[in-house]
Formats: C-alpha cells, sequence, structure tokens
C-alpha cells in the first residue's frame, strides 16, 4: 500500500504541491490527472523517495520514507519515469540485468529470462536499445519497472507517444498488475486511458481539487442523467415527464435527457409515463458525461 | 556497485572511440623520449653525453638508482627516460578525463539517471561505479603505455637503459603515484560532473589536477626538485587521503534533487 499524508513540496519560494494526501491499496489503479506543471511529476518523484517533501509523509507498505529507509524501500517500488531512459549502446538484455543488479535479485540471468518473456521481447534481448522503436523501448522500461516485482508501481505518462497497439498492451499490463494485488499509481494526460483502467482518479493542480470514483465524480458534478431516444420530435413529450414529477427535463430534436436521482429505479418510471403518452421509446441508456467535462469541470472549479 | 561498474565498462567497450584522443597522446608521451634520447642523436650524430647541459644534469642525478655503473651515453638516456616517465603517467589519465567528466551530465542528458536513482543504489555506490568506470580504462592504458615504453627502451635504447627503468621509484610512480593521482583526477571530474550542467566545465575542472603533476615534471628536468622513491611514496600517501576526501566530498556534494529537478 501506499500513502501520501499532506505531502508539500517547495522550490525555493514556488510551491510545486501542496498538502496532497491520498492512499493507493493493493490491487487498486489511481490515477493522478492534472494540466502541465501542476505537480504530478513532483508528486511521483517524493513518492518514489527521489527528492523529499517539504512537509508531509510517504508511507510504502506502512512504512515511513526517511532518509535512513530511502534506499531500501526504493526496492519496493517500481517507478517508470517519463522517458524509457535505457542505454543505448547495450543490449536490451544488458540494461534489464544492470537493473536486476542493482536491486539485488538472487538469480539475475533468470529474472532477466522472465522479463524478457513476460514482456514478449524474448528475440530482442540481443538488440542494442537505440535500434528498438519507441513502443519497444516503453517495453523494456517497463519490464525493468517490473522485474524486481514491486509492491507499488509509480507510472508517468505509460502510454505517451506510443502508438495505439502499444498503448493497449500498456493498459492489459496495468490491469494485470492489479489483478496481482500492486497498488499502482498512474500519472497521465490521457483520460481515455483513465477512463479504461483507473479506479479512482484524483485531479492536481498543485494542491487536491478532487478525488474519487469515475462515477462519484460524474454524479457530483453533473448528476445522474437518462437519455430517451424516441421516435417522434421530443418536445412535445417533454411535459408528461415533468407533470410526473421529473424537473429537470432537457429536450432535443428526438431525444430527451432527464436528471434523476437513482438511474436504476427511475427509468422504468420515465418508460412507463412516456408509452402511456403514446411515445415511441426506442433507446433508454444512462448518460454519462465524458471524463473529459468531470476533469474541465474541475479544474473551472478549481480556477473559481 | 559492481552492477553499475559492469555496466560502465560494458558501455565503454562499445563506444571505444572515446579512447582515441587518450591513445594519441599516450603514443606521443611514449614517442617523445625516444625522439629526444635515441632518434635525434641518431640523426645529428652528435651525443648526448657530449653536452654541457646533460652533464649538469648527470651530475645532479648521478646518486640516483639505475643510473649507476651506465656508460654516460647509456646514463643520460636513462635520465631522459626517467623524467619522462611522469607525462607518460599523466598522459592516459588526462584523456579520461573526458569520459569521467561526462559520466553524471552524459547519464541526465540521455535521461538515463532518474530510473537508476530509482533503485536502492546509494550515492556512495553510484559516484564510486563512475569513478571505477573511468579509472580501470586510465589504468589499463597507462600499464599498456609502461610496457611498450619499456619495450621500446629495450629494443632502440643503449644497453641498461631499460633496465634502469625498473627501480623502485619508477615502479612507485608509475603503479602507485600514477593511479592514485588518477583516482583523485578522475573523482575531481565526477564531482564536478554531478555539479555543473556542461561536460566541457567538468572536464576544464578537473584537468586542473595536470598542473600540480607538470610542475612536479618541469621541477624534475630543472634539477630544483628532486622526485625519489621516498618523496614518490609521500606524494601518493598524500593523494590517497585527497582521495578519501574527495569521496566524502562527493557524497556531500550530489544533490540529487538539483539534478533532477533543476537540470535541463
Amino acid at each position: 500500500m501506499l500513502s501520501a499524508l499532506r505531502l508539500t513540496r517547495r522550490f525555493d519560494a514556488r510551491v510545486a504541491v501542496e498538502d496532497v494526501s491520498f492512499e493507493v491499496e493493493p490491487g487498486e489503479v489511481f490515477a493522478l490527472l492534472g494540466p502541465n506543471g501542476a505537480g504530478k511529476t513532483t508528486t511521483l518523484r517524493m513518492l518514489a523517495g527521489l527528492i523529499a517533501p517539504t512537509s508531509g509523509a510517504v508511507h510504502v507498505d506502512g512504512e515511513p520514507m526517511t532518509r535512513a529507509t530511502a534506499a531500501r524501500l526504493r526496492g519496493r517500488i517500481g517507478f517508470l519515469t517519463e522517458a524509457p531512459g535505457l542505454w543505448d549502446r547495450l543490449s536490451v538484455r544488458q540494461n534489464l540485468r544492470v537493473y536486476a543488479r542493482l536491486h539485488g535479485l538472487p538469480d539475475p540471468e533468470r529474472a532477466v529470462d522472465e522479463a524478457l518473456e513476460t514482456f514478449g521481447l524474448r528475440d530482442r534481448g540481443a538488440d542494442a536499445a537505440a535500434q528498438l522503436s519507441k513502443g519497444l523501448k516503453q517495453r523494456v522500461a517497463l519490464a525493468r519497472t517490473l522485474m524486481h516485482r514491486p509492491s507499488t508501481v509509480l507510472l508517468d505518462e505509460p502510454t505517451s507517444g506510443l502508438d495505439p497497439e502499444a498503448a493497449r498492451d500498456v493498459r492489459e499490463l496495468i490491469q494485470r498488475l492489479r489483478r496481482e494485488r500492486r497498488a499502482v499509481l498512474l500519472s497521465t494526460h490521457n483520460l481515455d486511458e483513465v477512463e479504461r483502467v483507473a479506479d479512482r482518479v484524483a485531479v492536481l493542480r498543485g494542491r487536491l481539487v478532487a478525488s474519487d470514483t469515475p462515477a462519484a465524480l460524474r454524479a457530483r458534478l453533473f448528476g445522474a442523467r437518462v437519455r430517451v431516444a424516441l421516435g417522434a420530435a421530443a418536445p412535445s413529450f417533454a411535459p408528461v415527464l415533468r407533470a410526473a414529477g421529473f424537473r429537470d427535463v432537457r429536450e432535443e430534436a428526438e431525444s430527451l435527457s432527464i436528471a434523476v436521482d437513482d438511474t436504476s429505479r427511475r427509468a422504468p418510471e420515465i418508460v412507463r409515463a412516456l408509452v402511456h403518452a403514446g411515445a415511441e421509446v426506442r433507446e433508454v441508456a444512462a448518460e454519462e458525461p465524458p471524463l473529459e467535462d468531470v476533469y474541465l469541470r474541475l479544474l473551472s472549479q478549481g480556477d473559481a | 556497485m559492481t552492477a553499475l561498474l559492469a555496466k560502465e565498462l560494458a558501455d565503454l567497450r562499445k563506444n571505444p572511440s572515446v579512447f582515441v584522443p587518450a591513445i594519441i597522446t599516450g603514443i606521443m608521451a611514449i614517442l617523445l623520449p625516444f625522439f629526444v634520447a635515441v632518434i635525434v642523436p641518431g640523426v645529428t650524430g652528435e651525443r648526448l653525453a657530449d653536452s654541457s647541459d646533460f652533464q649538469v644534469a648527470l651530475e645532479l642525478y648521478r646518486d640516483q638508482p639505475g643510473l649507476k655503473g651506465l656508460a654516460p651515453e647509456a646514463a643520460v638516456q636513462a635520465w631522459i627516460f626517467q623524467q619522462f616517465l611522469i607525462l607518460l603517467v599523466i598522459t592516459p589519465i588526462a584523456a579520461s578525463m573526458s569520459v569521467a567528466a561526462y559520466t553524471v551530465i552524459g547519464e541526465k542528458q540521455a535521461r538515463t539517471l532518474e530510473p537508476l536513482l530509482a533503485t536502492p543504489l546509494t550515492t556512495f555506490e553510484l559516484l564510486a561505479a563512475k569513478v571505477l568506470g573511468s579509472f580501470i580504462p586510465a589504468l589499463g592504458l597507462t600499464l599498456a603505455a609502461f610496457a611498450l615504453y619499456l619495450g621500446g627502451a629495450l629494443l632502440f635504447a643503449e644497453p641498461g637503459v631499460a633496465r634502469a627503468l625498473l627501480t623502485a621509484r619508477s615502479l612507485l610512480i608509475v603503479f602507485v603515484l600514477g593511479p592514485v593521482a588518477a583516482l583523485a583526477a578522475l573523482q575531481m571530474a565526477v564531482c564536478v560532473s554531478s555539479r555543473v550542467n556542461d561536460p566541457r566545465s567538468a572536464q576544464q575542472i578537473g584537468a586542473l589536477i595536470i598542473l600540480p603533476v607538470a610542475g612536479l615534471l618541469v621541477a624534475q628536468v630543472t634539477g630544483s626538485f628532486l622526485l625519489t622513491g621516498t618523496v614518490v611514496l609521500l606524494i601518493a600517501l598524500g593523494l590517497m587521503v585527497l582521495n578519501a576526501g574527495l569521496m566524502a566530498l562527493g557524497i556531500a556534494l550530489f544533490d540529487r534533487e538539483s539534478i533532477l529537478t533543476r537540470w535541463k
């Protein structure tokens, strides 16, 4: 488990991160969102034991990160930095071997073999890192990050610049890490990726603007809504719903969007009322605003 | 630490061209005394022993081990070869400075430093691996240059000159003074490399170690300072203390936070 407690980091007069607290449980994927300069990388570096917080504390598996424990605790963390950071002249195998030995793995060669196998790099072990595509470099960097089986994994922009296929591989890997009960912290700008893999989301802008599950954030900001597609002009049916007690009904050409307190309980009532009024109901769906809307709304609230 | 050292050496093996300047300057340092002591007298037909300048030198150094019992021409040659030995020792070191100077900055510029610092590696282990990664090739070059130097003296100099180079003083210079001076120079370069964000600055500042050694060479040649075996040993001991201090200083100066957050 990873926990950040009231983390603050100043660089001279500039406050990069202020009073940030959260926990990432084993088997949880926690996404850190925020605009450039929001303090995501600084937060990750503090969590990885690379830089010390000005105040606040980091705990890894319940143990506090201090000057005395940092080197040892770094062995329990896998930190994928924004750039793959491979030694270009060395082969893939040599790159991994150095890290296997730096982490003190009992059988480095075996660990490297396993990593090459797991990450589909068995045939590329002898290739110089410089020869690899960006996607393959990222895969090697991930193998390096996870080779020592860390309980906590920090991923800084893991799919940045990758093609869709390579990005999908990374997302599958994150899902696998969740199944293996690792605590995964993902820093990214990619909201689609967050939507697909994150259990909880935190929006950071120096301070933590919000932190919750994507569904809870949506509900908090936009409320729950049901969208009904009709076979006829929708405006004529809006009064029917208002009469049935639904106060917030938005009309579009052939659909209605209705605010509800509970989607599963209210949707049948809506359908019944519309059918009773003679409407042809073609489709009913819970309306989920994209995470992007949630994110932008949170940031604008932060500005306000 | 050995993991990172192995990486440093593997990286250098894949990029041998970084040692081309070291090899060229080493060859020049080997050829220079042969040019002065063997080629020029051979071409001009004038014996060194007949020169009044060298007579003064021989007068100063006649009691030095290795020169006793040599014929006058061989004694002058042996004296020249002994003086140039210092140059031979420092030349590969000076050339290896570029490797040491680039070591931390190079990692930062290649964006390989942050993943490295995210491992359990301590600052001591990082710096020691970086210094040894430059030191071991420099030492290898020095020893190879010395072997060539001896072989050349055996083949081309007067009889007895090569043996005169195998005195305790000469061996102390090559196997003790040279390595500890190299270690000090390379540690300085690595120290500076972790404080500046331009490898050229590190190389230039670290190369300052050459100045006292070059001064030693001049003092030898002019006879103002006699570098006996005891003096060599004392200087080496002083450099060993300096090396311990430089490592402590390097650890104190290595500010991983600044390196990660302020260097671009």
